[in-house]
C-alpha cells in the first residue's frame, strides 16, 4: 500500500466533496450555502496543495497546478464573503451570494480535474 | 543578405539614374509652363502638384489633369514627356523582373535562405552531402530519430524536388558544388553552429566524397565524418587522415556473405540488429557449400571472389571482359545471360550463383535463366537501381545486394547508435558461443520482429534518479532499469542491454546485478514498448528508487519528511 497515495487521495477527494456540498442548492438562497462549509473546503484544499510540494514528476506538477486553481477560486470566494459581510452596509445580498457560489463552482471543476488525474495515474500504475 | 542588396543596387544603377533624370526634368518643365485657373488668371503648377501629376502620368495610372484643367501649352508638354517617362519606368521594372529570374541572383537568394535556415537550426543535425537514394534513406532515418539534416546536392532537379516533398521541405537544402569549401562552411563547418554534429559524404562520386572528408577534417577536426568509398584506394586514403567511418557497400555485403557462409549465427544476430526496426526477422539463411558460379567480375564480383577464396569455396567466373577472364584459369567468356554460357560453367551441378554484373536487367536475366536450368540454386543478385526493388523481389533471389540500402543502414547505425558498431565488432571477434547467447536472449524477447535500438546516457536529467538513489543509499542495478516500474510483479521489459560503456571501459551483455553509475552509456535492443517504459521510469523521479529499494518513495516533500521520521 502506498501511504502517500492514501493521504493525498483523502485530502483531494475531501476537498471535492466539501466544495460540492457548499456549491449545491439554489444559487442565491442563503439557507443552502453555509459559510463553515466554504471555510472547511478552503482549508482542506490548501492542505492538498501543500502535500504536492516538492514533487518533481510530470503528474505531480499538473496536480499542483489544478489544486492551486481550486485554492485561488475558493480564496476569492471567501474574501468576497468576508468583504460583503463586514465592510459593506448591505451585507451578503443575493447578488454577492450568487457570485460566491459561482466561484466555488469553478473550484469544484478544478477539484474534479485533480481527482480525474489521480484516478488516471492510479490506473496506469499496476503496483 | 548583403549580397542580395549589393547585387540589386549594382543592377539597378542605370535604370534608376535614367528614371530620376527623366522624372525630375519633367517635373521642372511642368512647373515652368504657365497655366490658367477658371477665372482666366495665369497660374503656375506648384512642385507638389507637378510631382504628383508626373508620377501618375509615368506609371500610366492617369487620374486626369490637375489641379485645374490644362491649357493647350501644358497639354502639349504632357504629351511630350509622356513617352520618355513611361519608357523609363518600364525599363526599371523590366530590370527588376529580369533580376529576379537571373540565375546569379537566384543563387544568391538560395544561399542566403540556406544560411538563415542553418543558423535557425535548433536541434542536432548532420551535413548530408549528396541527396540521391542513399541520402534520402538516411535523411528519413535521421528525422525518425529526431535528428535533422542540412543537405548539399549537385543536381538542381533534386533540390527543387525536395521543396515539393512534404517530408523534406523543411530541411535546409542547397544546390551547388558539394566539394566547395564555402558551401560546407555555410552548412555548418564554420564556428558558431554548435548543433552541427557531423558530416556525411555520400555522393556517388568517390573523389567528391574524398574531397569533402579532407575539407571537413581540415576545418573542423573534431566533427565526425562518415563517408562512402567504393574503392579500396579511396577508403584507405580516407582512413589515413582520420575519417571516422568509410563505407564500402560491396565490401560490407561480401563480409556479411562470408559470415553467412562460415558463421550463420553471427550473421543472423548482425542482421537482426541492423535491419529496420519492426520488420520480420530473417530466419536461418543457409548458403550451401559446393560449386558456385560468379557472373560479373567488377567491383562487386571481385570482392565476392575474394570471400570465396578466403572461405575456400570452389567457383567459376563468367565475365564479358577478355582480360579479366584471362587472368583466372578456368573462367568463361560471356555475359551469363545466355543458357549456354551458364551450362559451360556447369550450372546444373552448382550450389549457387551470384549475378553480379553492373546492369540490373542483365542480373535479372542471369537469375531467371539460371533458375530455369537449376531450380535448387541459391541465388545472390546485385541491384544497382532502387526502382527495381519489386523486380528483384519477384526474381526469386535469396539475397539481394542493394548498394544504397547497405550504405544508408551502416551510416545511420553509426550516426544514431554509435555503440552498435562497437558491439558488432565485438560479436565478430568472439567465438560462436557468444553469438549463440546473444541470439537466445534476443529471441526470448522479440516477437518475430526486428528490435529497436536505443542508447541511454546517464547524464543530466537522465541521471537524477541515480543522484537521489545515492542520497538514499540505494544502489540502482541493471535489473531495476530493465523491469517495468509500473507493475506490481516488476515484470521484465522485453529488451537486452548489449553494451555498457563507462569511460574507456566496455562491458558486453552486462548482467542483471551490474550497478549503474552516472555517465554510463548503455545500448539496448528490444521492443518499442520497452523503450517507452524505460525512458518513462528514468524521468519519473521516484520510480527507479522505489523499484530498487522495494518500497514506495513518497514524491511530495512533506510525505518524504514524514517517511524519514518514521524510518529513524
Amino acid at each position: 500500500m502506498n501511504f502517500e497515495k492514501v493521504v493525498f487521495g483523502f485530502f483531494i477527494v475531501l476537498a471535492l466533496t466539501l466544495n460540492f456540498g457548499f456549491f449545491v442548492g439554489d444559487i442565491d438562497n442563503p439557507a443552502h450555502h453555509d459559510a463553515m462549509e466554504l471555510g472547511a473546503a478552503l482549508a482542506v484544499s490548501l492542505i492538498a496543495t501543500v502535500i504536492k510540494f516538492g514533487d518533481r514528476s510530470q503528474m505531480g506538477a499538473v496536480l499542483l497546478a489544478t489544486s492551486l486553481v481550486a485554492d485561488l477560486q475558493l480564496l476569492v470566494a471567501a474574501f468576497v464573503w468576508a468583504y460583503a459581510a463586514y465592510a459593506t452596509d448591505a451585507g451578503v445580498t443575493t447578488e454577492v451570494l450568487a457570485s460566491i457560489v459561482s466561484l466555488s463552482g469553478g473550484a469544484v471543476l478544478a477539484n474534479l480535474v485533480s481527482v480525474t488525474l489521480l484516478v488516471a495515474e492510479t490506473i496506469t500504475i499496476r503496483r | 543578405m548583403n549580397d542580395i542588396v549589393w547585387l540589386t543596387m549594382r543592377r539597378m544603377r542605370t535604370p534608376l539614374i535614367a528614371l530620376i533624370l527623366v522624372y525630375s526634368l519633367s517635373v521642372f518643365g511642368m512647373v515652368l509652363i504657365p497655366g490658367q485657373d477658371e477665372a482666366g488668371n495665369a497660374v503656375r503648377v506648384n512642385y507638389l502638384d507637378a510631382s504628383y501629376f508626373v508620377a501618375i502620368l509615368s506609371t500610366t495610372i492617369g487620374f486626369g489633369e490637375m489641379p485645374v484643367t490644362f491649357t493647350h501649352a501644358q497639354r502639349l508638354y504632357a504629351f511630350i514627356i509622356l513617352f520618355p517617362n513611361v519608357i523609363a519606368w518600364l525599363y526599371s521594372i523590366g530590370t527588376i523582373i529580369s533580376l529576379f529570374v537571373d540565375p546569379q541572383f537566384r543563387t544568391v537568394l538560395h544561399v542566403s535562405r540556406f544560411r538563415r535556415r542553418v543558423r535557425r537550426m535548433n536541434q542536432p543535425y548532420f551535413i548530408v552531402c549528396g541527396f540521391g537514394n542513399t541520402g534520402r534513406m538516411i535523411a528519413q532515418g535521421l528525422l525518425n530519430r529526431g535528428i535533422s539534416a542540412a543537405v548539399l546536392e549537385r543536381e538542381p532537379r533534386i533540390v527543387q524536388g525536395m521543396a515539393l516533398d512534404e517530408e523534406f521541405a523543411h530541411l535546409p537544402a542547397l544546390e551547388g558544388d558539394v566539394t566547395d569549401r564555402r558551401l560546407l562552411e555555410l552548412a555548418g563547418l564554420q564556428a558558431g553552429l554548435p548543433n552541427c554534429v557531423g558530416v556525411m559524404a555520400i555522393t556517388n562520386d568517390d573523389h567528391a566524397n574524398l574531397t569533402i572528408a579532407i575539407t571537413s577534417k581540415l576545418i573542423r577536426p573534431d566533427l565526425p565524418v562518415l563517408a562512402r568509398a567504393e574503392t579500396q584506394r579511396v577508403a584507405d586514403n580516407m582512413a589515413s587522415f582520420g575519417t571516422d567511418l568509410t563505407v564500402d557497400p560491396y565490401s560490407i555485403f561480401a563480409e556479411r556473405f562470408y559470415l553467412a557462409l562460415r558463421s550463420p549465427t553471427k550473421y543472423l544476430v548482425q542482421d537482426w540488429l541492423i535491419s529496420v526496426p519492426g520488420t520480420r526477422l530473417r530466419t536461418e539463411l543457409d548458403p550451401p557449400d559446393g560449386h558456385w558460379v560468379l557472373a560479373g567480375l567488377g567491383r562487386f564480383g571481385l570482392r565476392m571472389a575474394r570471400i570465396f577464396d578466403k572461405a575456400g569455396v570452389d567457383y567459376t567466373v563468367i565475365d564479358v571482359h577478355p582480360d579479366r577472364v584471362e587472368q583466372r584459369a578456368g573462367s568463361i567468356l560471356g555475359r551469363g545471360t545466355e543458357a549456354h554460357t551458364l551450362s559451360e560453367a556447369s550450372i546444373e551441378n552448382a550450389a549457387g550463383i551470384i549475378a553480379g554484373t553492373g546492369d540490373d536487367m542483365d542480373n535479372l536475366s542471369i537469375v531467371m535463366t539460371a533458375l530455369e536450368l537449376n531450380p535448387r540454386l541459391f541465388v545472390v543478385a546485385r541491384q544497382e537501381n532502387p526502382h527495381n526493388d519489386e523486380l528483384f523481389n519477384a526474381s526469386g533471389a535469396h539475397l539481394v545486394a542493394r548498394r544504397s540500402l547497405i550504405v544508408a543502414r551502416r551510416i545511420l547505425a553509426v550516426a544514431t547508435t554509435p555503440l552498435l558498431p562497437v558491439f558488432l565488432d565485438h560479436l565478430l571477434s568472439q567465438n560462436e558461443s557468444f553469438a549463440h547467447t546473444v541470439e537466445k536472449r534476443l529471441e526470448a524477447i522479440l516477437d518475430g520482429r526486428s528490435p529497436g535500438l536505443w542508447t541511454v546516457e546517464l547524464t543530466g536529467e537522465w541521471a537524477t534518479s541515480l543522484h537521489d538513489a545515492d542520497r538514499e543509499k540505494v544502489r540502482i542495478r541493471m535489473e531495476h532499469l530493465t523491469c517495468n516500474a509500473r507493475t506490481e510483479s516488476l515484470e521484465h521489459l522485453p529488451c537486452v542491454c548489449l553494451v555498457l560503456e563507462r569511460g574507456s571501459q566496455r562491458l558486453f551483455l552486462p548482467g542483471a546485478k551490474q550497478e549503474l553509475h552516472e555517465g554510463d552509456r548503455l545500448l539496448f535492443a528490444g521492443r518499442g514498448s520497452a523503450q517507452r517504459e524505460m525512458l518513462f521510469a528514468l524521468r519519473e523521479p521516484t520510480a527507479l528508487i522505489s523499484v530498487a529499494a522495494g518500497r514506495h518513495y513518497p514524491r511530495g516533500a512533506i510525505m518524504r519528511a514524514v517517511a524519514r521520521r518514521r524510518a529513524s
